[in-house]
């Protein structure tokens, strides 16, 4: 009995620090979110004015809401999906396949993942670059020269995807990374089996692979939200402005402009509670929805 | 209940980043004034030091100028010792200490920056009455502020943002905008410049045919000038104060129609990559288009010629500088006056010596000082000491030019509605033909409605 309370108290001892700083850090900024979100306030001053829910009225009358939340949405669904594929495709390859000069691959695949938002935007700028970009130039070896350019960054209907190519290639090697973990786990007896009774390749990837990294999927598919929500705001502030014409601005762009460019931070807060609900409604559909038997090995 | 948590867990990880955003650049640079200055010599040094606490943007003057006149004013004032904060990126610097409570003595940043700060502050009526500056006696001199600064510049809905009769900002460096070009082009194609709009549209078709286009822009922003000139020519300044003050209607006018027609004609004309370009890190491609004879015109201001001045540019290049075309031939032709503001924050600790400050920076001493480093202030005479280029765009209202200032109406801050978004942001779409004309004035309108009720 004296043991246990002795356990107790230093079990106690040691979470006190992070349960302190968890409080201090995450619960009160983010009811202080929601409590600013009730409130007229320009920012800068002790003048604030009660409004309670105004701001969300406000918000879900706003055309430029909508927008910002169907562009954020419209990168979370094409970023994930296509990151995941694509880093899925790779680490399979890279784990299972004997290619030369694997190692220098993973490097390289794993590189912009290291370098800046910043460095990102410039070097897709540069190539989306509707004059000398190397996209364009490409494009123009089948189509001639002499067509009219297209504005990767400056037309309305394609930005959006603009935008998308260069999240996508910048979280690849990450991800790709994380699976390859996974996948370096796998008993390899269990692909020798499978290949014995006949399996091939694409049998033994969704049968074998799929299944026993899915913990892994279903998780990395919940920092695939939240990373999205965040990187997209460095994306869209580095590469366009939420331009042209705000037909890139996301929810977390459009709540930095109205807190601290249209004076309205308690607007903007009210955005941020939304980003919130969202983000959780998300993660719980997706955690619904990819629920299954966990497998072992 | 796991789950739960650990969705719960990772929502407000994403929320406590939301929270936090803004705050991670408030690394204040802040840099005692007088490090490289001399010591004032004066034997008699009071024991009590007042310490002055000033903000300026870094803009394209550079911050040596600021540090000389705050050694000026410090070796005038021994008492007074000039903490200075000068940064390209003011607001993140200044912005988390202000919010919790720490404000500077003077501000030297204008309206119109990414983050509104100017405009945060005179919607929450936050600013200083800066009236009583206009009659001090510029310190060392035997005139008051008002005397030195050229008319009509602490008349403006800028300075005086809520049409009291009151100057809350007192305006600064000044600037000339309009449109610039190549004089070189022109005189190796025999070109003139235009002088109506009708002219620039026959001029169009002429570049046109020879694969140039003729307009650009660096971003949507800088139409602000443009419009609010082109609005003074196509109504005069009572029209433009009616739609600077949102009134029921003006957007309605045939004369605003005529300036919507312009810009919309003018979309029409413009390089049609200029919107791939119009944002913070890629305008000066946009610019770049001038220099290189790939577009005639472009709105700026005179900064300008610093700002691509290591830039290439076009053999025979030479920077040329005309106000708007006028919409009838012989008509009244405007060039926008832009300039900066300085004004001291409602919750300042020294506003006495703030303003003592801001009377000197009127003084010939340190005009001297700014315009050395080509920073023109809209001081009587000042101008006529002016060379070169500076020369050429400063004695643009001396050709029959009239100067438009003013801008949109301060009101109280509007959930979702920006007025210079709605009617500037919305001409890379008029280039793109993304969106109508019409679908631009049913916007304008909306959103100037919606601002009418909410002016201060």
């Amino acid at each position: 009995m004296d043991i246990k309370k002795g356990q107790r108290r230093f079990i106690f001892f040691c979470l006190t620090p992070a349960v302190m700083l968890f409080i201090i850090f995450l619960i009160v900024p983010t009811i202080n979110v929601f409590r600013m979100s009730t409130y007229k306030w320009g920012g800068y001053t002790d003048e604030k004015t009660f409004v309670g829910l105004q701001n969300f009225t406000k918000l879900f009358q706003s055309e430029k809401f909508y927008q910002a939340f169907q562009n954020s949405l419209l990168l979370i669904v094409v970023v994930s999906v296509i990151t995941f594929a694509l880093a899925l495709v790779f680490a399979s390859i890279l784990s299972r396949e004997k290619l030369k000069g694997q190692n220098l691959l993973r490097i390289i695949f794993y590189i912009p993942n290291i370098l800046s938002v910043v460095v990102i935007s410039a070097i897709f700028s540069a190539i989306y670059d509707p004059n000398s970009g190397l996209l364009n130039a490409i494009l123009n070896l089948f189509r001639g020269s002499e067509s009219a350019p297209t504005l990767w960054l400056g037309d309305q209907k394609i930005v959006i995807f603009s935008l998308s190519g260069a999240m996508i290639w910048q979280a690849i090697g990450y991800y790709m990374v994380m699976y390859m973990a996974s996948m370096a786990n796998v008993p390899e007896s269990l692909y020798e089996s499978a290949e014995l009774e006949g399996a091939g390749r694409m049998e033994k990837f969704f049968s074998i692979t799929i299944p026993l990294i899915w913990t892994n999927i279903r998780t990395t598919l919940t920092f695939f939200i939240i990373s999205t929500i965040n990187m997209s705001f460095l994306f869209v502030v580095a590469m366009t402005e939420g331009g042209p014409d705000g037909s890139t601005e996301v929810f977390l762009s459009y709540m930095y402009k109205e807190a601290y460019t249209n004076s309205s931070y308690g607007y903007g807060m009210a955005i941020g509670v939304i980003v919130f609900l969202f983000s959780f409604a998300l993660a719980a559909i997706l955690n619904a929805v990819t629920s299954r038997d966990h497998l072992e090995y | 209940m796991k789950k739960i948590i650990s969705l719960a867990l990772t929502a407000f990880l994403t929320l406590s980043l939301v929270a936090c955003g803004s705050n991670t650049n408030n690394g204040a640079n802040t840099t005692p004034g007088n490090s490289a200055t001399p010591t004032p010599t004066n034997a008699t040094e009071p024991a009590e030091t007042q310490v002055l606490k000033f903000a300026a943007l870094e803009t394209a003057y550079g911050a040596d100028m600021w540090k000389k006149v705050a050694a000026g004013f410090e070796n005038a004032n021994p008492n007074v010792k000039i903490e200075t904060t000068i940064d390209k990126n003011l607001e993140d610097v200044i912005g988390p200490s202000m919010k919790s409570g720490d404000f500077p003595d003077v501000i030297l940043i204008s309206v119109g920056q990414p983050k509104g700060m100017t405009e945060t502050f005179v919607k929450d009526n936050n600013v200083l009455d800066l009236t009583d500056v206009l009659s001090m006696t510029v310190p060392g001199e035997s005139v008051t502020v008002k005397d030195k600064i050229i008319p009509g510049f602490t008349d403006t809905s800028i300075t005086n943002p809520y049409g009291d009769g009151k100057t809350h900002l007192m305006p600064m460096f000044y600037s000339p905008t309009g449109l610039f070009f190549n004089a070189g082009l022109f005189e190796q194609k025999g070109w003139t410049v235009p002088t109506t709009w009708d002219e620039m549209w026959a001029l169009g078709d002429k570049a046109k045919a020879e694969g140039i286009a003729l307009f650009a822009y660096p971003t949507t922003g800088y139409f602000d000038s443009l419009f609010y000139a082109l609005l003074n020519e196509v109504g005069g300044p009572e029209f433009f104060g009616k739609a600077m003050s949102y009134t029921e209607g003006v957007w309605q006018t045939p004369e605003a129609t005529q300036a919507f027609d312009i810009i919309s004609k003018l979309a029409s004309y413009t390089e049609q990559t200029v919107p791939a370009n119009a944002n913070k890190d890629n305008f000066v491609k946009n610019q770049q288009l001038i220099l290189d004879n790939k577009a005639l015109f472009m709105p700026n201001g005179t900064w300008i010629v610093g700002e691509m001045g290591s830039a290439p540019r076009a053999e025979g290049f030479k920077w040329g500088f005309t106000s708007l075309p006028a919409v009838t031939d012989g008509g009244d032709r405007y060039s926008y006056t832009f300039f900066e503001q300085i004004w001291v924050p409602a919750k300042a600790e020294n506003p006495d010596l703030a303003k003592q400050f801001i009377a000197y920076l009127y003084s010939d001493e340190a005009a001297a000082i700014f315009a050395e480093a080509g920073a023109i202030q809209p001081i009587k005479g000042l101008s006529d000491k002016l060379e070169g280029d500076n020369k050429l765009f400063y004695s643009i209202y001396d050709n029959g030019t009239k100067a438009a200032m003013g801008a949109f109406a301060t009101t109280d801050p509007v959930e979702g509605v920006s007025i210079s978004d709605t009617v500037f942001g919305t001409v890379d779409s008029l280039v793109t033909k993304a969106k109508t004309q019409q679908q631009w004035v049913e916007a304008i309108t909306k959103a100037s409605d919606s601002l009418r009720g909410a002016l201060k």
